[in-house]
């Protein structure tokens, strides 16, 4: 039962090894990612004048966006390029037929990219920010929860992507379809800017949005000191109301799309 | 191969152009939601600015308006890019399944007529966003406005987007060589992102990189500094012309040479 998952799992973490060359074009461009931010968010501190902007000093805003980079290029699934494309090409019928829920098999199918993405870009991120900043995340039982939290974000994310996913089967536009939620769930979900330097209006508007239950609920929970506080519960279950209204909302829309399918040929 | 005058190719690329665009316009929706696509992207660096200036006064000595300048700068120079040399992005794919000897027996100049095929329409909303920010700035800065200033703004426009062109035909050319290019495309093409903002917030070695290496510091930094520092240019601004034009020639040589090595699969 579990190991037709693991099977899954385990050709998409050698499929991923396979490239390394990629995965080394990918770091450097990552490096100088982080070394633009960097310079750039120390400009910004240097000239304010000021230790602490809107509760954020430098050191945490850079923590903070390092590891949301880092979180992105773990959490990332591409799922909204794979559908649209077998969609495209018709492939999605071998997909349709196999023995298996389509969207369990998708999950699946890419929690190995997932999995390998932990080791390659977040585990060693995340170990260079631990020992640059000394100390400023705190190792205690905060893990245990951030990793609740990344799991639940890994959902989340994996649910917009299905939904968005979904809306290629009416359109066949898919880039234009990927790069609109891309935008969206990069903006609102404080990875470009940290959720704390959006004015007051648009605070609440993200508030109301499932697109800081992916990336900023995790980070909020990593770098919060007090270990497993009310308000960490608080955020998991938020995340947790958002995996379930975003799994029946999928599922529900997948189902209803389905009958729109038109594979071309074959 | 290079003895057709320029008169023929313009007029062979309106022809191309006019059988894109008409295949292109089969497809409304996907024109529609893609233009959409590019100005979600380039609109949402826009307010990136914007919550960042909410917060802070000043990057060093640029201001809100400054930056968004250099913004609408960098946007409008990487329209050229964008539209014109698209199918760059095919160029792996097409090499790797052996569609690309199709190209090489045509009577007419290879990279010319490779890039033709493809006009990405998309880019022109990306143009709209340019234009709308850079002439926002302009007036927003109060810079006044004179024949030599347009006739500024548009030399170190097209001598900027030379400089992106390069960068991504050499990375799209690494693909004659290396397999699995996309991943040294997509880092190119990122770097654009990094345009934007001014060169002197980065570090010296970084500064040499972006200024020398990957020229981004010539997309918008450099360039803008005729309008927005016209007591203070620096000699670099005004090389940003020729500079263009060779990096621009260097990558095309460094394509051709792909090219021409290009024995194709054997199907």
């Amino acid at each position: 039962m579990i190991k037709k998952y693991t099977t899954l799992l385990k050709a998409g973490v050698m499929e991923m090894l396979h490239f390394r060359l990629s995965v080394l074009v990918l770091v450097a461009g990552n490096m100088l990612y982080l070394a633009v931010i960097y310079f750039l968010w120390k400009a910004i501190f240097d000239s304010a004048g000021t230790e602490s902007v809107n509760g954020m000093t430098f050191e945490s805003t850079l923590i903070y966006l390092v590891l949301a980079t880092a979180l992105f290029n773990f959490m990332e699934m591409y799922i909204v390029w794979d559908m649209g494309r077998t969609i495209q090409s018709g492939k999605i019928v071998l997909d349709l037929i196999k023995p298996m829920d389509y969207k369990n098999y998708m999950f699946w199918a890419f929690s190995g990219n997932v999995a390998a993405q932990f080791f390659t870009t977040f585990l060693p991120t995340f170990i260079v920010v631990a020992l640059v900043t000394k100390g400023a995340i705190p190792l205690g039982t905060n893990l245990i929860a951030f990793a609740v939290s990344v799991i639940l974000g890994i959902v989340i994310n994996f649910n917009v992507d299905f939904i968005v996913g979904t809306i290629c089967l009416y359109t066949e536009s898919i880039w234009g379809i990927n790069i609109m939620k891309q935008v969206i769930v990069l903006l609102f979900s404080g990875a470009t800017i940290p959720l704390a330097f959006f004015p007051e209006g648009l605070r609440r508007v993200v508030d109301l949005l499932p697109f800081r239950a992916i990336y900023d609920a995790p980070l909020t929970i990593l770098l919060s000191i007090n270990g497993i506080t009310d308000d960490v519960l608080y955020t998991i279950a938020i995340q947790i109301v958002w995996v379930i209204i975003l799994e029946i909302l999928s599922r529900g829309f997948w189902k209803i799309s389905l009958r729109q399918i038109t594979v071309n040929g074959g | 191969m290079n003895n057709k005058g320029l008169a023929f190719y313009i007029k062979i690329y309106g022809r191309i152009l006019a059988q894109d665009l008409k295949s292109k316009m089969s497809y409304r929706a996907d024109f529609i939601i893609s233009m959409l696509g590019m100005i979600f992207t380039d609109a949402a660096g826009f307010i990136t600015f914007w919550i960042m200036f909410r917060n802070f006064s000043s990057i060093q000595e640029w201001e809100y308006y400054e930056m968004l300048f250099l913004y609408g700068f960098s946007l409008i120079a990487i329209t050229p890019v964008q539209c014109l040399l698209d199918n760059n992005w095919s160029l792996r794919i097409n090499v790797r399944e052996g569609d690309f000897i199709k190209y090489c027996f045509r009577p007419i100049n290879l990279f010319f007529y490779y890039e033709s095929e493809v006009f990405d329409v998309k880019g022109l909303g990306q143009l709209g966003v340019g234009v709308f920010t850079l002439v926002y700035a302009w007036i927003k800065l109060g810079l006044g406005c004179n024949v030599m200033m347009v006739l500024k703004v548009i030399v170190f426009l097209i001598s900027a987007s030379l400089f992106m062109m390069a960068m991504q035909n050499a990375a799209a050319a690494t693909c004659f060589w290396i397999e699995n290019s996309f991943y040294v495309l997509d880092l190119a093409f990122k770097l654009k992102d990094y345009a934007k903002y001014p060169v002197t917030i980065f570090g010296p070695v970084f500064r040499f990189v972006f200024t020398f290496v990957f020229p981004i510091a010539f997309i918008a930094y450099y360039p803008s500094l005729v309008i927005l520092r016209p007591d203070n240019v620096p000699l670099l601004t005004w090389l940003a012309p020729p500079l263009g034009i060779l990096f621009f020639y260097l990558s095309y040589r460094f394509w051709m040479l792909g090219a021409m090595k290009y024995n194709g699969t054997g199907s």
